[in-house]
């Protein structure tokens, strides 16, 4: 790979964690056959639940805290529990001993403490074709997709040594040729609620790494959150075109390609398929956490219809802390809002067995990750089954 | 013998191999507090990694095998170098971490536990000084869907008696596909094959013998065969049936190299 001088220097002169973050990048470089490192604007790690990378990674994070630091502006996934309430929701004391290690060693190294899974919800947007290195395959969908950004499927370490680096590979999404269309993915259905999440899970079953260019039907930014971090769950896309609503659709390639239809029995099918519980003990709302829209929206619909069994709502703190009055109702039905964390990388298995949930991502990952049964429904539906 | 390699993690280290038949997750894998290999599927479990090659397909399975991989190496239990058929970035950022050297594009099905093996990752390559190195070309001719298996004369040096596609040594420099094309015409007689493709060496394990065979795949414009004194049957099969066969050693790998896995 072709190094600038810079490069070189931090490779052969900088700190124990430059050098260790410029090899990170090299091997990852190598693996792809990228010519060289292109400079970002922004980064987002991932790797902060305790629960999901335990003491290996935490063992990790602190050795590398001792020198790294960032030198780009970078973002930092959900944890294993919220850092406020950890105690009320029966996290045991260790899990929230090393949780908090794990949080303060990413603060060391200057990342800033959002532990969001939606960077872009909380003012980090990066603009039409800039370059960054977002781990997060939901934040990655979306900040190709649909900001037209250009980052690949960062895996955590290599994204913190982009960070530390303030470059990554080129290949991939930063090419123009890896962001043209692999296959059509026809939409025979009007969606609505949580049809984006099982259209984005039906498509990326079929196109697994390929590259979707998805026609009709029309979807706000909102409904494309969704629709990304289902398609990135269960396929191992980073990104999407939608005709007449992204931002690169317009331009992209799609004489000759492949054409594959979704109709209304496969989303039938994709919703009973990630469906085997019967009753739920917990209504989990994340997998990605809340907009304020979002949460404005449920905390209306929980006054209207209180549920009889838990609310968990996952968002991030900024958002929580700029809506006290819908925290303030989801509370007062015995609800919680829940930040710093996730639904499927928190700690609920020590309580829960069966989680509702209307997030495709939720749905698909609430087995392997949380040991849950599912009940995969719409938001309403749901409130109002268990009114 | 010494075996081209990418080098993936820079460095250069020596030792026995362990050699695992299955792709690895360094997550429930191996106990990460004395890099002993839990895995009974590798058919190497209860071997631990340390001063150790470790070799294996590709890793696969959780992200945090990258943390598993550094911990090992910060207590001095992780093997001594890493080769792969194709690496994964988990496996790979890990011995990045660990400063732990690693290959891959190394036909690790050749390799053995036991055997020892001299990785150079700066060089791009692994050496196996106990083993004799052979290259050889092995020419798959295919005629509507079917391809064609010889059985081996008692006169030829190897594997007397066994089914095996048209193959030949490499002399010298020469150009492998430039000698399969030679070995079809020799010993089939067949004009005007098409090439289609080659594949990437896989390597036949035979004792201290080690087959460096470069697969290639022709086209045949008929299925009349002339047999020289190397072969003395031939049959046209469907790919799928090659298991029925009594073959050479990874006939049906060389096979896959330019079809494809089977169905």
């Amino acid at each position: 790979m072709r190094l600038t001088r810079a490069q070189r220097h931090l490779l052969d002169e900088g700190t124990d964690a430059q050098r260790k973050a410029m090899e990170i990048l090299l091997t990852v470089g190598r693996l792809a056959d990228a010519p060289r490192l292109v400079p970002i604007t922004s980064a987002h790690v991932s790797g902060a639940s305790y629960k999901m990378i335990g003491d290996p990674g935490l063992e990790f994070l602190e050795d590398f805290a001792r020198h790294a630091r960032v030198s780009v502006p970078t973002t930092v996934n959900p944890l294993g529990t919220d850092l406020a309430q950890w105690e009320e929701l029966g996290v045991p004391a260790t899990f929230a001993e090393k949780q908090g290690r794990i949080a303060r060693a990413y603060e060391t190294m200057g990342v800033r403490p959002t532990f969001s899974c939606t960077p872009y919800l909380i003012g980090v947007r990066p603009a039409f074709g800039e370059h960054v290195a977002w781990a997060e395959s939901s934040a990655v969908c979306f900040a190709n997709s649909v900001l037209g950004a250009r980052t690949n499927r960062e895996g955590g370490p290599a994204a913190l040594a982009a960070a530390i680096v303030g470059a990554t590979p080129e290949y991939g999404l930063h090419t123009d040729e890896g962001r043209e269309p692999t296959v059509i993915v026809q939409v025979r259905v009007r969606p609505r609620g949580i049809d984006y999440s099982l259209i984005g899970l039906v498509a990326g079953e079929r196109v697994g790494d390929g590259l979707p260019f998805f026609r009709g039907f029309r979807a706000s930014e909102g409904e494309l959150k969704w629709l990304g971090a289902a398609l990135a769950s269960s396929g191992a896309c980073g990104m999407f075109h939608l005709e007449g609503v992204t931002p690169e659709a317009r331009e992209a390639r799609v004489k000759g390609l492949k054409s594959i239809t979704i109709a209304e029995k496969d989303l039938i099918a994709a919703k009973r398929a990630h469906t085997d519980g019967t009753e739920a003990d917990l209504i989990g709302f994340g997998s990605p956490q809340l907009s304020a829209d979002e949460l404005q929206r449920i905390a209306h619909l929980i006054e209207r219809t209180p549920p009889r069994i838990p609310v968990w709502i996952f968002t991030s703190r900024v958002v929580r802390d700029a809506n006290p009055d819908a925290v303030g109702i989801v509370e007062r039905h015995g609800g919680r809002v829940l930040a710093d964390t996730c639904l499927e990388v928190t700690l609920l298995e020590h309580r829960f067995g069966t989680v509702a949930t209307p997030s495709g991502k939720g749905a698909y990952y609430l087995p392997s990750l949380c040991k849950q049964k599912v009940i995969f429904d719409d938001v309403e539906t749901l409130l109002e089954r268990y009114t | 013998m010494r075996i081209r390699a990418r080098g993936i993690v820079p460095g250069r280290a020596s030792g026995q191999a362990i050699a695992s038949r299955t792709p690895f997750s360094f997550v429930g894998g191996v106990d990460p507090a004395t890099g002993s290999i839990l895995d009974d599927a590798t058919g190497v479990a209860g071997e631990r990694m340390e001063g150790r090659i470790f070799a294996f397909p590709g890793g696969k399975g959780s992200t945090v095998g990258s943390y598993v991989v550094y911990g090992l190496g910060k207590r001095g239990h992780g093997p001594a170098a890493i080769v792969n058929q194709r690496a994964d970035a988990v496996v790979a950022v890990g011995a990045t971490l660990a400063g732990i050297p690693m290959v891959d594009r190394v036909d690790v099905g050749g390799l053995r536990t036991g055997d020892r093996i001299v990785v150079d990752a700066n060089r791009g390559s692994i050496e196996l000084p106990d083993v004799k190195g052979n290259r050889v070309v092995t020419a798959i001719l295919r005629n509507r869907g079917h391809i064609l298996l010889v059985r081996r004369s008692e006169k030829v040096g190897s594997f007397r008696g066994r089914w095996s596609a048209i193959s030949g040594h490499i002399e010298g420099r020469e150009d492998p596909k430039h000698r399969a094309v030679v070995e079809v015409r020799e010993e089939t007689g067949l004009r005007g094959i098409v090439f289609r493709s080659a594949g990437e060496p896989v390597l036949a394990r035979d004792g201290a013998t080690m087959y460096i065979v470069h697969p290639f795949l022709f086209e045949a414009p008929s299925r009349r065969v002339h047999l020289d004194w190397e072969n003395v049957e031939h049959r046209w099969i469907r790919p799928e049936e090659l298991h029925r066969f009594e073959t050479v050693p990874r006939l049906t790998d060389v096979v896959s190299a330019v079809l494809g896995p089977p169905a």
